[in-house]
């Protein structure tokens, strides 16, 4: 049965350097050099210019220094150097998974969100008292999904939007009573000494993602690898990093993903029975943001590309993490966790047994897409590589079609549109940066722009593009539910009330309203 | 290696031809009556199941209805070998593989390859375009010989589209030719027609050196001069005001609702759909085509 698998460090290691050996093996005495010299060289600089503090201990500095020797011996030497970093690597990314810490955890989560994210000891987190199901909607085929993680590893793909997924998800998984999942989190996050504790026995791996070389890339892709051949189901975020603009991804990044379907092959080539691994993309709706107003700025400023990874956003400040937890628990159903339906790792879905499904309807053998008419497994990386992308296409139409609607999204929407209206000749960014006089709209005409968009989610989502979690009420009820949800939150305007008029923060407006591009309805919004 | 050739017409035999001259064994897969020279089966389904590689050559507008019969799977590795697209929302012959079978390994072919002149053993090349090296290897391997040349390309779009115009653009040029317009007048339409659909191949993401090699310039320049043509033979028809196949409307009318959708214009199509549908005369299409705004840069 597949579940969290909870290795020693050693024996994950030695699984790794093993890997790396065969990977070393297809290197020419040329390539190892460029590898080894590529990882060296970027490490180095890190080490130079102070920024890779946690990495600054003598065992690593001595692993380094071995290494610049090594480039210039022969190619056993080179060998040894490369696995003895991959060892140092996988201690630092494999964390032991505690299922006594995951039992006590999700008990009190996310009662004890507030704490959790904020509390100095892991002592201080005793003590619940919130009632989750009716702050965290859990939705999907649950039962399916319950069913099918018993035989099958599932790799859930959500959304990222915040730094709180990952214990969200964990929370939701607890709550549809699905089982634990390992994830990849950012050595940032660990900084929190009580974050770390916990994060670290909850099945969270740790990833750096100030390494980008190769060397480190890869180990993570093995241990990756690795951890679905073992049948550990897996977490992560097909994006990347959190979506800056507040846009639903629709273009992911292939290198994890790449992994799941690699172990499948080796599974089936070792005649491992139970080694199927079918994908569960995850769409994540907030109402409220934490790091919105960070995030935005970063999308505008055209910063927030992969290799900048903001490390003193709303996260790093303990109140505001309070402030916005407090927030969101006491606001009924603002956050919605939806698992949407299984896919197999080629994209296409499954029944509730877990057998892949054809354009037809009908089930279709799909380990014939990687074995030839005598069952045996052919390997092909580039073949591969488009199956991955065709799997990252099909979560990407999942995100859309789970996407939900809420009254912040709507009225971000509506008054981002209706200010590029008033203002057609100014472009994003200076729409951005308007004063506040110059930002401000008509009330009945926000109101009458929400009524067609009202109109329009709804007939989207009676063809099942979209799907929406409205307020009672039109558009009055809908606008009064934005404002109390924007209100007191951020440090900027979100939108508020002035009389017959609102004025609009442009930079959250184009954040929240930026969840519903993608459906064609900029142009039923304006008369 | 065995070849399933799905279509037993003219082109599905010269593929035949080819697949043979290659080397390999092609099996027909028919309707209706056997082809004549070549092994052939009326089940799809299991000549598809049985073969290493399946080349489709029916028209366009029968793609579909083929792929539904011959249900490739997953293992299946799937070339369209026809020019043109499906008139409907999404149009792709490849895409029609995928939508309606469980097959996903699929390929186009397309390049200057006569099907009168492939049945002399007149020397040919073509170019396969797939996401997936192996399909172009395959295909490669099977129709490769001495009396074809095929290369690869992973430009599956471009290739698609190049195939698609050319199907069209040959009608252009059996009609200039028909109407008993020059040299000059080829050279034009050969360089403004593929300018024209390699706008629109660069909003779609294809490459531009697609327009530029085998699938487009060479496609269109023997397309558009072989009497045989089923292309330049309809613009001969429709010079001399004769009834042309209903499906050559449908093709021009899927390639200007693609071109719409992206927002690229295509004059030269439009003045075909036009005269297709009686609406200009072809000589008056030229006037107005010569008399467009002049240009400073040619793109």
């Amino acid at each position: 049965m597949s579940g969290i698998v909870s290795p020693s460090t050693a024996d994950i290691a030695s699984a790794l350097k093993q890997r790396a050996t065969m990977r070393l093996r297809a290197l020419s005495d040329d390539a190892l050099h460029a590898y080894l010299a590529d990882a060296l060289y970027q490490e180095r600089r890190r080490v130079e210019r102070g920024k890779a503090e946690d990495d600054g201990q003598p065992a690593y500095i001595a692993l380094l220094d071995e290494a610049a020797r090594a480039i210039r011996a022969d190619r056993g030497r080179m060998q040894r150097a490369v696995l003895a970093l991959v060892g140092h690597y996988v201690a630092e990314i494999h964390n032991r998974f505690s299922e006594r810490t995951y039992n006590f955890a999700t008990r009190f989560l996310p009662g004890a969100l507030t704490r959790l994210l904020t509390a100095a000891q892991p002592t201080q987190l005793l003590g619940a008292d919130f009632d989750p199901a009716s702050r965290l909607m859990v939705q999907g085929p649950l039962e399916q999904l319950r069913a099918l993680s018993q035989n099958h590893t599932l790799l859930i793909a959500p959304t990222h939007l915040s730094n709180l997924d990952s214990p969200l998800i964990g929370y939701g998984l607890y709550a549809a009573n699905l089982p634990p999942c390992i994830y990849g989190a950012g050595l940032n996050l660990f900084t929190n000494p009580a974050m770390s504790f916990f994060m670290s026995r909850l099945g969270a791996y740790t990833v750096d993602r100030r390494k980008s070389h190769g060397l480190y890339k890869d180990t993570l892709k093995d241990y990756s690898v690795e951890s679905f051949r073992r049948g550990a189901h897996s977490l992560f975020f097909p994006g990347g990093t959190r979506s800056r603009s507040g846009l639903i991804e629709t273009k992911l990044k292939k290198g994890l993903l790449g992994t799941p379907i690699q172990a499948w092959q080796e599974n089936l080539a070792a005649g491992k029975k139970d080694g199927e691994i079918l994908v569960v993309p995850c769409t994540l709706t907030f109402a409220l943001v934490l790091e919105a107003e960070t995030l935005i700025e970063d999308a505008l400023a055209e910063a927030g590309k992969s290799r900048y990874i903001i490390t003193d956003d709303e996260f790093s400040e303990a109140r505001t993490v309070a402030s916005f937890a407090r927030r969101v628990l006491s606001l009924d159903a603002s956050t919605y966790i939806r698992f949407g339906a299984p896919l197999d790792l080629l994209g296409n879905p499954v029944d509730a047994e877990g057998r892949s499904r054809g354009p037809d309807g009908e089930p279709i053998d799909r380990t014939e897409y990687v074995t030839d008419r005598d069952g045996n497994v052919i390997r092909d990386d580039q073949r591969d590589r488009v199956y991955t992308a065709r799997l990252a296409s099909a979560i990407a139409a999942a995100y859309k079609k789970d996407n939900i609607a809420l009254s912040t999204h709507v009225a971000g929407f509506v008054t981002w549109e209706l200010l590029k209206a008033q203002w057609p000749r100014l472009d994003t960014f200076q729409l951005a940066v308007l004063r506040p006089e110059e930002r401000r709209l008509e009330r009945a005409a926000v109101l009458a722009g929400i009524d067609r968009a009202i109109a329009g989610i709804r007939r989207r989502a009676e063809a099942g593009e979209i799907r929406e979690a409205l307020p009672e009420g039109g558009a009055e009820g809908l606008l009064e539910d934005a404002l109390f949800r924007f209100s007191g939150y951020h440090k900027r305007t979100a939108l508020r009330q002035l009389g017959e008029e609102l004025e609009v923060g442009p930079r959250l407006s184009l954040y929240y309203g930026n969840r519903l591009r993608g459906y064609g309805l900029e142009k039923e919004i304006l008369a | 290696m065995k070849v399933a050739i799905l279509g037993s017409g003219t082109w599905g035999r010269a593929l035949a031809t080819l697949v043979a001259e290659a080397g390999h064994r092609p099996h027909i897969g028919y309707r209706g009556r056997p082809p004549g020279g070549f092994p052939g089966s009326p089940n799809l389904s299991g000549l598809v199941r049985d073969a290493d590689l399946v080349l489709v050559a029916v028209h366009a507008g029968a793609v579909r209805e083929v792929i539904r019969s011959a249900k490739p799977g997953p293992r299946e590795q799937v070339v369209i070998a026809t020019r043109g697209l499906e008139s409907g929302e999404s149009g792709w012959l490849s895409d029609i593989v995928t939508a309606e079978s469980a097959c996903v390994q699929v390929g186009a072919l397309a390049g200057p390859a006569i099907a009168a002149e492939i049945m002399k053993r007149q020397p040919s090349a073509q170019i396969v375009a797939s996401e997936f090296d192996a399909v172009c290897q395959r295909t490669q391997e099977a129709l490769h010989s001495a009396s074809c040349r095929v290369y690869t390309s992973s430009d599956l779009r471009g290739v698609e589209l190049a195939g698609a115009c050319v199907a069209v653009y040959a009608v252009i040029m059996g009609l200039a030719d028909a109407m008993g317009q020059g040299v000059s007048v080829r050279g034009v339409v050969i360089t403004r027609s593929l300018a024209e659909a390699g706008r629109l191949g660069a909003a779609l993401g294809a490459q531009a050196s697609t327009f530029a090699g085998l699938a487009g310039v060479g496609d269109l320049v023997a397309a558009g001069s072989h009497p045989e043509h089923p292309g330049y033979a309809a613009g001969a028809a429709l010079a001399r005001n004769e009834p042309v196949p209903d499906t050559l409307a449908a093709e021009v009318g899927a390639l200007l609702t693609l071109s719409q959708r992206h927002g690229v214009d295509m004059p030269i199509l439009q003045a075909l759909a036009a005269i297709i549908a009686g609406k200009l005369r072809p000589r008056l299409a030229i006037d107005m085509l010569m008399r467009r705004e002049a240009k400073q840069t040619e793109r």
